[in-house]
């Protein structure tokens, strides 16, 4: 899974987001690294579909414009939950060898 | 504003999405020019901006992934437009092959002058990037996309740096290489992130026909373009007897772009009694239909 397609599922976990509000979320969730553009959102959104990990829900017109709501299915709570398993069994074997070599595996941000 | 209430940066984004396709915009340009806009409240802004580059770049990208979508990576795409990016993917694969091919014959061409060095021309390290379509091909089957298409690359840049040496006729010499480089745009263009990895086991086979096709070929020089033309008109046979329409279009067009160098061959006066016949057998099969009349349509 691609870091675009974990975070939009990320996003997504809390509550259906229209796309906007899921730029600014992965925005948000990734602290400002990842600014998702159109192109590449609807592209990541696409695949997340086709693959049955989430859904259109409701539509709604805001000053005008159309918003459409996406939300999580099962299977992609379920691909979030394998996706974030594989990650955290990544960090603590990352920790592990950083530990062993006596350094913290954190470092505070300035 | 125009008299719809629409601004100059509406208009504009509005622009850039007809690269889309008309099923993608119908469905979902209103959705995406409402986050193009959202926070944009600016008088000045709305007027007077453009969508940036990155955006562009995007929207592009989003463009040749729909254009030329792999079924699996999309729920919406129409069946009637399903089979532009396999065709796509199909004639890019088949410039690989031919790519294949050549590097075939520049190995045994290597061979002969390592043997023979008054023979042959001399061997210059450069000459390695002929070796680049191999390369590509192994690296394609394995789902490595982005090194495929920098060694599907090497050749291209060989035969720029050779023109540019020799200082050549380049429209004629552009017209020769032209399979070449719109299958290796086609391979570019086609093989896009969402489009699946080609099935490697049956390609293999075809792999290593073509890369011994042309090591066989490279003892006999000048007959590259005849092989190459009867292979087609092969192949263009086995896929309408096999109602294999990806294929059949496919084919059609790589018949197609082979006139370009027979064009170039008999401007040059070179062997017209070949090179006529060659090209009334490209055009048959560019033209035949894809399909027997009574087959069911595969793609409908």
């Amino acid at each position: 899974m691609s870091e675009q397609a974990f975070l939009v599922l990320t996003a997504l976990a809390e509550e259906p987001l229209h796309g906007y509000a899921i730029v600014q979320a992965v925005e948000q969730l990734s602290e400002g690294r990842m600014v998702l553009r159109v192109g590449t959102l609807y592209g990541v959104l696409d695949r997340l579909v086709a693959d049955g990990l989430a859904e259109r829900d409701r539509e709604e017109v805001h000053q005008g414009r159309l918003r459409r709501y996406y939300k999580l299915t099962d299977s992609g709570v379920r691909a979030l939950q394998a996706e974030v398993a594989r990650l955290s069994a990544n960090v603590r074997a990352a920790s592990a060898v950083l530990r062993g070599r006596g350094v913290q595996p954190w470092t505070s941000r300035a | 504003m125009d008299e719809q209430g629409m601004s100059n940066l509406e208009h504009r984004y509005r622009r850039l999405l007809k690269v889309l396709p008309k099923w993608y915009r119908q469905d979902r340009e209103e959705e995406m020019v409402g986050i193009f806009l959202a926070d944009r409240s600016d008088d000045l802004d709305l007027e007077h901006s453009w969508p940036g580059w990155g955006e562009t770049g995007a929207i592009l990208g989003l463009a040749v992934r729909t254009h030329l979508a792999a079924g699996a990576a999309l729920t919406s795409v129409p069946a009637r437009v399903m089979w532009r990016g396999e065709v796509v993917r199909a004639l890019g694969m088949i410039g690989l092959l031919l790519g294949v091919f050549y590097a075939g014959a520049a190995i045994t061409n290597l061979v002969v002058a390592y043997g023979n060095p008054e023979w042959a021309p001399p061997i210059t390290w450069w000459r390695l990037l002929e070796l680049g379509p191999v390369v590509a091909f192994a690296a394609l089957l394995s789902g490595r996309r982005t090194l495929a298409k920098v060694a599907a690359f090497a050749p291209v840049v060989l035969v720029v740096a050779t023109l540019a040496q020799s200082g050549g006729p380049v429209l004629l010499w552009s017209l020769f290489q032209l399979p070449g480089i719109v299958t290796f745009l086609c391979l570019c263009l086609g093989f896009h992130r969402e489009a699946p990895t080609p099935p490697a086991r049956r390609l293999l086979w075809w792999g290593g026909g073509a890369l011994l096709l042309g090591m066989l070929g490279g003892f006999a020089t000048g007959t590259g373009l005849l092989a190459i033309a009867l292979i087609t008109v092969i192949l263009r046979v086995v896929a309408f007897a096999r109602g294999d329409f990806v294929l059949g279009r496919a084919v059609s067009l790589f018949a197609l772009l082979q006139l370009a160098p027979l064009a170039f061959l008999f401007v040059g006066g070179e062997v017209r009694v070949i090179v006529l016949p060659l090209a009334v057998l490209l055009v048959l099969c560019a033209v035949a239909p894809v399909r027997k009349p009574s087959a069911r349509p595969r793609v409908s």
